[in-house]
């Protein structure tokens, strides 16, 4: 993997309230994960995106959308395509900025563009 | 048990060193996604070290073979299937009908059957085998081809990579490594892409390994620098192996075996956290009175 991209990644997680930010396939398939220690309910979070992000993102193609977010119990869930095969996702907790974690993803998904693309 | 280079750049390194010696290797994948150009790499690395191949066709003729290599750049099949050293077998599935005993007397009648290299590619079966049959004469072919050397055997995917049939499988279940390649169509970075699915006995990659297919290299592993560091065993943790083996000789018997285990736990621990509190776990469990009911 390129250098740039871990580091796009690992300043991501930097940010206060991320707990973890994945890179996925859009076949669902996870590329690369940043995650701030063992947690259970990522886990279940990250299965639900393997089966889900397919299906996910062809609604944000059909609408035309550049990120989607669902809340599940206190996590917040962005997903920002971030080119035509790969899609990052970003996971928060109820105390991030959601504003800085938002502008954050999207930027990190421009700099991913710019290596797989 | 000694190892088998793989010949693809960058992948050794992911597979603790290479296939091991007279294994199995299934090379699993969609149309396009670089199968054939794996056993071609695989067989012209050992024969330019001097080994024999037999690859056994059930698509491409000979000279099939011979012009697809020419094209990526490896002029020197030629020289080698010359000299003999290099054996193409083309047949049609359909024309055996007890490949078990086919398959490893065609392979003995080309070469004399010690540490080869060999390819089955792809593999294809009668369809009139039954699941049963299929299975029993499967694990056959394969038993017969592992006292030969190590093979490298294709397999087609279906069109649908997700969802395998359970005849499509079955090799899959019994051979030793598999490797899955796949290949989206995208033309971005991670479209073409390698994962160990399985690697019996020895520590390998778990992550998904972009790849390129060069001409005059053939398939190139783009595995990251973190990808290869986490495969690598980890030699920082020493003094906590060696600790948690002295306190295995008070054990007796049980404790030698014991820290042999630890020994090659301690070879192979790639992770990077520390294992004192997985050995704490392990030694105290084991110094339990295993048989003892209460």
């Amino acid at each position: 993997m390129a250098k740039g991209i871990d580091d796009a990644l690992d300043d991501l997680q930097e940010i206060e309230g991320v707990e973890a930010c994945i890179l996925y396939r859009i076949d669902g398939v996870p590329i690369t994960l940043r995650a701030r220690g063992y947690k259970e309910h990522l886990l279940e979070t990250m299965f639900w995106l393997e089966k889900q992000i397919r299906n996910v993102l062809g609604e944000m193609n059909k609408e035309g959308l550049t990120e989607t977010i669902f809340y599940f119990r206190n996590n917040r869930i962005l997903i920002a395509p971030s080119s035509r095969s790969t899609v990052l996702v970003t996971i928060t907790d109820a105390e991030a900025n959601q504003q800085l974690t938002s502008l954050e993803t999207l930027r990190a998904s421009k700099i991913i563009e710019g290596y797989v693309a | 048990m000694g190892r088998v280079s793989t010949g693809i750049y960058g992948l050794d390194d992911l597979m603790g060193g290479g296939f091991r010696e007279n294994t199995i290797n299934m090379v699993r994948g969609g149309t396009g996604v670089g199968k054939t150009t794996f056993a071609m790499q695989y067989s012209l690395f050992g024969l330019n070290r001097g080994e024999k191949v037999v690859y056994i066709s059930f698509e491409m003729s000979e000279e099939q073979i011979i012009r697809d290599c020419r094209d990526i750049g490896w002029e020197e099949i030629e020289h080698y299937i010359e000299q003999g050293d290099l054996k193409i077998i083309h047949l049609f599935g359909e024309d055996l009908t007890f490949p078990s005993l086919d398959i490893a007397e065609m392979v003995r009648k080309a070469l004399p059957a010690q540490n080869l290299r060999l390819v089955i590619d792809p593999l294809t079966y009668p369809t009139f085998y039954s699941e049963k049959e299929k299975r029993k004469s499967l694990s056959t072919i394969f038993k017969d081809l592992r006292k030969m050397g190590t093979a490298v055997i294709t397999l087609e995917d279906p069109s649908d990579g997700n969802h395998i049939p359970e005849g499509s499988a079955m090799p899959l279940y019994l051979a030793d490594s598999v490797v899955y390649m796949q290949n989206l169509g995208f033309g971005e970075m991670y479209d073409r892409t390698l994962r160990i699915m399985k690697h019996r006995g020895s520590k390998h990659g778990d992550s998904l390994y972009p790849y390129t297919i060069e001409t005059g290299l053939g398939i190139v592993i783009r595995a990251s620098q973190k990808q290869v560091e986490k495969v690598r065993p980890k030699t920082k943790f020493d003094e906590q192996f060696k600790e948690a083996i002295e306190r295995t000789r008070a054990m007796g018997k049980a404790g030698e075996r014991l820290s042999a285990r630890i020994k090659a736990l301690q070879n192979n621990w790639t992770h990077d956290e520390d294992p004192s509190q997985l050995l704490r776990l392990v030694l105290e469990e084991e110094k339990k009175g295993h048989g003892k009911r209460n």
